[in-house]
């Protein structure tokens, strides 16, 4: 009996100091969850994952997800841009209720239900590079100077080909998607800048390739025999750009047509060295997913809104005559 | 002898237009040739040129690999949907080795080329088998329905290209004469390049393989009835497993040819491939229950395809209408099938 009464008191005695450290422990903890922030989770919806330009775009938002603790959540179709299957990816990252999406539409019209449905889920929506056609409920759309992109490649293509006015230049133009806001963007901006500066240059066509390198080769290959004075191409953006230099080198005519890429791949970029290129015109994705990022964190934790609603990044022509050193600065990093 | 014949002496023999008209290859053929007249009148004569036929044989020329290794999966019983993103995958695998690992890049042209090139054809072709027998290790030991094993692999396979990339093309040696028309003793061979040569030669030796050898026999047996090909003494486990490395090794080689002809290997240069290759397969007249199907379908079924998309180009309509045809195209070659089989039942 002696010995149980001291086993229950040894036992008792070993419970208590084991339930007060637990409490110390608790309190500790309590009191550091109390002074860190919670750690929010942001996704990241876009079109083809596999588009360089988003994989450029994920380097920086992974950075400043790690600065802001945020848990990045990372999705998209792995190759097709296309909204059909970039709605039902956003639809399934709604119902895992992040605290926030940083969407990149496919379409402006197709992904506006998502967006709005994702806002009344309470959950903070940036846009960025592509818009919905209605961003009142996001909390900020980032893009590049699309407009500004078009007009600078025009501006590029008629110093290649030595612009006169009163004779005539047939250029086609390579586009991703009919839809697409940055195609919509770039294009209009190439045409006013043609209607403005070079009324001589004639648009003959456009031709559209999905983010498929391969089906943008073989549009400027089509193009090639049809238009046999062709004196451009404007590849809106990465893929086209890289399927028309690829078509360009295999028929001998580098140099001999004018060719501005958008988006500095560093594949594409040393080709411009190679003569391949005229220019490319560059962005700055890293830097969008950045500010779209912060916008969101700024939201939740502080409730503070952007100063601008819509920011523009600028962009930069990169062609032979731009330093090494820039051409490095504005070269896409892999992820 | 009837006695019809010993009664007016010989019978007139009419034409029998039936089998031409039912004919799915012979249907295919009219079609390629209808449309061709159609684009060059719409586009001004610009059509008819030696130039877009080798534009269009280039293009043929990927998807027609894909689309034979299809052919033998299809008839076999299943199917392949993991082909497009094998593309992708054994590209990006073949420009990591050079450009990564060799550092090679693209100041490696024309005929110094040669040797890294044949390393990256060997690094693509095993890299699709490796795919293939992945596929067949889960239809044939995990048991999962090849739809859904090989939809698992083109989401696997596509997100490893986009992983080793780093999401960029990967730039490395490469000679883009093998892309123009081959040129001998100063006559030209175009439109055939050395590439769609290649591409051409595989097609007939596979035509030989599923129409005059054990392999092709086995295959359909196993399609038409897989119970009844095992009963018969086929090991349709191991046959199976060769035709996805068949299928994988066809689409490695495939992504060479998108390798050789963008100069880099991309994670995105074979997106939406597995597509136009059960397109091809199904224009072509290989029925998708298994069993049954030609080659030479295949092969017409694939030019099919191109031709739409070059002449809609060529004429200037807007290119979203071939996904228009195709779907027509996919439609009427079913109903033929469909027709043909009414017609064997009766």
């Amino acid at each position: 009996m002696k010995r149980s009464v001291r086993s229950l008191a040894v036992l008792g005695a070993v419970a208590a100091v084991a339930l007060t450290i637990t409490g110390c422990a608790s309190s500790t903890i309590l009191t550091d969850t109390a002074t860190t922030e919670k750690q929010l989770t942001i996704a990241f919806v876009m079109g083809a994952e596999s588009d360089p330009f988003f994989q450029a775009m994920k380097v920086g938002a992974e950075e400043e997800a790690a600065a802001q603790n945020v848990k990045l959540v990372w999705q998209g179709d792995p190759s097709h841009y296309d909204v059909a299957t970039e709605v039902p990816i956003v639809e399934s990252v709604i119902a895992s209720k992040p605290d926030g999406l940083v969407l990149i539409p496919t379409d402006p019209d197709g992904l506006q239900a998502s967006s709005d449905k994702a806002v009344a889920a309470g959950i903070v929506v940036a846009n960025v590079d592509t818009h919905t056609t209605d961003t009142s409920k996001a909390v900020i759309f980032i893009t590049g100077d699309n407009a500004d992109g078009g007009a600078k490649a025009a501006d590029a293509i008629a110093a290649k080909i030595g612009y006169k006015d009163g004779e005539s230049y047939d250029v086609v133009v390579g586009l991703t998607s009919a839809t697409a806001t940055t195609n919509v963007g770039r294009l209009d901006g190439f045409k006013a800048q043609v209607a403005a500066k070079y009324p001589g240059i004639k648009i003959q066509d456009v031709a559209y390739s999905a983010s498929n390198p391969q089906t943008a080769n073989s549009n400027v290959s089509n193009w090639l025999t049809k238009y046999p004075n062709l004196k451009g191409i404007f590849a809106i953006d990465g893929t086209n750009a890289s399927g028309a230099a690829a078509a360009l080198q295999a028929k001998n005519l580098v140099g001999k047509i004018a060719l501005v890429g958008y988006d500095a791949y560093p594949a594409n970029v040393a080709l411009i060295k190679a003569g391949v290129f005229t220019a490319l015109i560059a962005q700055d994705p890293a830097e969008e997913a950045r500010q779209a990022i912060k916008a969101i964190v700024n939201k939740i934790r502080n409730n503070e809104d952007p100063a601008a609603h819509d920011v523009v990044i600028p962009n930069v022509t990169l062609d032979a005559n731009t330093s090494a050193a820039d051409l490095a600065k504005y070269t896409y990093v892999a992820n | 002898m009837t006695d019809s014949k010993q009664a007016t002496g010989v019978a007139p023999r009419s034409f029998n237009w039936k089998p031409l008209v039912t004919n799915q290859s012979s249907i295919l053929v009219f079609v390629i040739f209808v449309l061709a007249a159609v684009f060059t009148v719409y586009s001004g004569g610009k059509f008819w040129d030696i130039a877009v036929f080798n534009n269009i044989l280039t293009d043929w020329g990927l998807v027609v690999l894909l689309a034979v290794g299809q052919t033998f999966v299809v008839i076999s019983g299943g199917i392949d949907l993991s082909v497009g993103s094998t593309v992708s995958l054994s590209g990006v695998v073949a420009g990591v080795v050079m450009v990564n690992w060799m550092h090679l890049d693209l100041s490696v042209s024309n005929e110094a080329a040669i040797a890294p090139l044949l390393l990256a054809l060997l690094i693509c072709v095993l890299t699709g088998i490796a795919v293939g027998l992945v596929n067949a290790f889960l239809v044939n030991t995990v048991n999962i329905v090849p739809f859904i094993a090989t939809l698992a692999t083109l989401g696997g396979a596509a997100g490893l290209a986009i992983i080793w990339s780093g999401g960029m093309p990967l730039q490395g040696p490469n000679f883009y004469g093998l892309v123009n028309p081959i040129v001998l003793g100063g006559v030209s061979l175009s439109p055939f390049s050395f590439i769609v040569l290649v591409s051409t030669i595989t097609v007939l030796i596979a035509g030989l393989f599923l129409h005059r050898a054990r392999f092709g026999l086995y295959t359909y047996a196993i399609g038409s009835n897989a119970f009844a090909a095992k009963a018969a003494g086929i090991n349709v486990k191991r046959h199976l497993t060769w035709v996805y490395a068949v299928s994988g090794a066809l689409s490695g080689l495939a992504g060479m040819y998108a390798y050789t002809r963008l100069g880099s290997g991309s994670p995105s240069s074979g997106a939406g491939f597995e597509l136009q290759a059960i397109a091809a397969v199904v224009i072509g007249g290989t029925s998708l229950m298994g069993g049954s199907g030609k080659m030479v379908g295949t092969l017409l079924g694939a030019f099919l395809l191109y031709e739409v998309q070059s002449g809609l180009l060529m004429v200037g309509m807007d290119p979203n209408w071939k996904q228009v045809i195709v779907a027509f195209m996919i439609a009427g070659a079913v109903g033929v099938q469909g027709f043909n089989f009414s017609q064997r039942r009766k």
